[in-house]
């Protein structure tokens, strides 16, 4: 059964891309500050593709995710005070404070990892699939990948794969134009990368990854299908990045123009959607605000949280790096 | 006289989620370029020796011509390049302005709504690539390019090859106007959304400017009531509510739904039909346009949308005068000594 878009359902979608910017936005500030260890790859800009998808799975869902994984864990419900213990490497974090900002897995809510190798994480949703499949669970997997990861050996090896056992997978393409500071048309001879689909035997569609609806109504279909024991879909979400590849403003690079992000920044997610519930009287601008405030204050409570937590004891050093009987 | 051959490409059709609801087909765009490319042929052939192009986000059209180099000489209009349907409106605009006798549109409904958007009288050889393509014709790019082309280069008039389309033309209250050419839908839905115009219990009215038992779309639902063709100078309005008695029509490629059917009637050409907000319209088979509540819409039906060309009365035509047949030079004949 397909969820329909409820005012509920509009409002924890905007609910969960409030929580992606803001959570990033925070990050963001961490990282430029040096107060948290390591490069950091945001989200923000691409959180229409994060909600719309998420709203259609259960923590028994499975995810997998990429470098620029914090809104899918936060769409995924990853929790503010574990998330930024982990960017800060602290032992309350969602990995103890090992895995960092391109590693937060959690199975509790279904989240099988960021991964920082590209396209490394398309064919662990796969075999999460093939699990769901071979187990007769009505479950879904779905990976979130880029244009870029699109390319790799990895995705094609798993989208034949998906197709040719009809595995519940959702192969979620967030296309933002650029594989790290490469842009698409210097790096795949295609603009649709949905027209890959088509070679490996499943449907592939392509939506406005800037509008929450249409990613939620298109995840819909793709996960239904999924669940129905209907086989895979490729889902190009086209989006953009508001950020640099790393950071906010990242290396200063000149492989985009000032011009070209303002365009896109016309057509922020967030805004668009409040438009909307707005229009349809689904919320107000006074709920709203109170959305972003409530959320502004989780996020930082939860980094005074990580900022309070201890460190990892060096001399758990090995634990959970190799197989202990119980 | 001879005048340019248009082309004008949607990289973006036949690509939405109505392939996974409706298994509506998939247009790749390398089979786009093929399509282009046989189209091309054709055009030469009819004797075409200009084209002029909107340049596509996808380079389709611009590849496609690349082998055609000494054959044919070609120009990209100034268009926009957004990436989105303004391009294929303003690329219309563009191909009006530099006056093309003839222009290949690669699309389905809403590509051809969205060029007529930028050129309401166009002389348009609509190719099927998109998902609802009652509108454009399924046809074999070669012919449809000999067509088109024998209209471009004057060899045929367009008064002889084509026929008038009807067309919707709606009026927004405190917005930009619209413009159909199959459909206008208005639907219970509140968000644009994916567009795809697929819940068939949230139809409230359609406006049809053919009623076609034999297509897919909201068409067939009129179609299989009151059919009314493309030569009939009304349309047809359907009044919808799932409650009512209906028909089971194919509201998409691949997609049948009972359609609840409370009242049809003829619509004369000029009548205006108005509707009130909140409710979403839905031109040609995708949603467009949100309506707030109490704002006001008016769709009216004229005989004043494209020239369409008809290939098979143009390609009679070119038989019926030979434009096609080729005289050899005869060989003095030898005699045995």
């Amino acid at each position: 059964m397909t969820i329909q878009a409820t005012d509920a359902v509009l409002l924890d979608i905007h609910e969960r891309m409030v929580r992606i910017r803001i959570f990033e936005e925070e990050a963001g500030k961490l990282m430029e500050n040096g107060k948290v260890p390591g490069a950091l790859h945001l989200y923000v800009g691409q959180e229409a593709v994060a909600a719309g998808v998420m709203a259609h799975l259960k923590d028994t869902d499975h995810i997998t995710s990429t470098h620029r994984g914090h809104g899918h864990v936060v769409a995924k419900g990853g929790q503010f005070n574990e998330m930024y213990a982990e960017l800060y490497g602290k032992a309350a974090g969602y990995c103890k404070g090992r895995g960092g900002s391109m590693h937060i897995c959690n199975m509790e809510i279904g989240m099988l990892g960021a991964n920082g190798i590209v396209g490394g994480g398309i064919p662990i949703a796969m075999g999460a699939a093939f699990s769901k499949k071979f187990r007769k669970t009505k479950e879904v997997a779905a990976s979130f990948f880029g244009d870029g990861a699109s390319n790799e050996g990895s995705f094609h090896e798993a989208a034949n794969m998906a197709a040719l056992y009809k595995l519940p997978l959702i192969l979620v393409c967030e296309n933002n134009g650029f594989g790290e500071y490469t842009r698409q048309d210097n790096h795949q001879a295609i603009v649709d990368v949905a027209d890959r689909a088509a070679g490996y035997g499943m449907p592939g569609v392509v939506v406005d990854g800037m509008d929450a609806i249409a990613v939620f109504e298109a995840a819909g279909e793709a996960v239904a299908r999924a669940r129905n024991g209907e086989g895979p879909t490729l889902l190009e979400c086209k989006t953009y990045r508001f950020y640099d590849h790393v950071g906010v403003r990242g290396m200063g690079l000149s492989y985009r123009t000032d011009e070209e992000v303002d365009a896109w920044k016309r057509r922020d997610p967030i805004k668009l959607l409040e438009e909307k519930l707005i229009e349809q009287g689904i919320s107000t601008k006074r709920k709203i605000s109170a959305v972003h405030k409530r959320v502004r204050d989780e996020a930082m409570a939860a980094i005074k949280f990580a900022e309070d937590s201890p460190l990892p004891d060096p001399d758990g050093l090995l634990e959970d790096v190799y197989y202990e009987k119980a | 006289m001879a005048k340019p051959l248009g082309i004008a490409v949607n990289p973006a059709s036949g690509k939405d989620i109505r392939r996974l609801v409706a298994r509506a087909s998939v247009f790749d765009n390398q089979e786009k370029r093929a399509i282009v490319r046989r189209a091309l042929v054709g055009a030469v052939e009819a004797g075409v020796r200009e084209v002029c192009y909107v340049p596509d986000s996808h380079g389709i059209a611009k590849s496609a011509l690349e082998e055609f180099e000494g054959k044919l000489s070609a120009e990209a209009v100034e268009s926009p390049q957004t990436g989105s349907v303004i391009d294929t409106v303003g690329g219309a605009r563009a191909l009006a302005e530099r006056g093309c006798g003839a222009v290949l549109t690669l699309g389905g409904d809403g590509t051809n709504r969205a060029f007529c958007i930028g050129w309401q009288d166009a002389p348009l050889l609509p190719i099927s690539t998109g998902t609802n393509n009652v509108f454009p014709v399924l046809v074999e790019a070669t012919l449809a390019g000999a067509a088109a082309g024998l209209v471009a280069s004057g060899r045929l008039t367009l008064a002889e090859a084509a026929v008038r389309a009807k067309a919707i033309t709606v009026k927004v209250e405190g917005q930009r106007d619209d413009f159909a050419l199959i459909d206008a839908v208005v639907t219970r839905e509140r968000f644009v959304g994916s567009r795809a115009l697929l819940a068939g219990d949230m139809l409230k009215a359609a406006l049809l400017t053919r009623a076609d038992p034999a297509a897919a779309g909201m068409t067939s639902i009129g179609g299989l009531i009151k059919p009314v063709s493309k030569d009939d100078d009304y349309g047809l309005y359907l009044e919808l509510d799932p409650e009512a008695d209906g028909v089971n029509a194919p509201i998409a490629p691949g997609l049948y739904q009972v359609i609840g059917v409370a009242g049809h009637r003829r619509v004369a050409f000029g009548k205006a039909i108005t509707v009130t907000g909140p409710c979403v319209l839905a031109f040609d088979g995708e949603r467009e346009r949100a309506l707030k509540p109490g704002q006001k819409a008016t769709l009216r039906m004229q005989r004043d949308g494209p020239w369409v060309i008809d290939v098979a009365r143009a390609m009679q035509l070119a038989a019926e005068r030979g434009l096609f047949r080729i005289k050899r030079a005869r060989k003095a004949r030898r005699t045995a000594s």
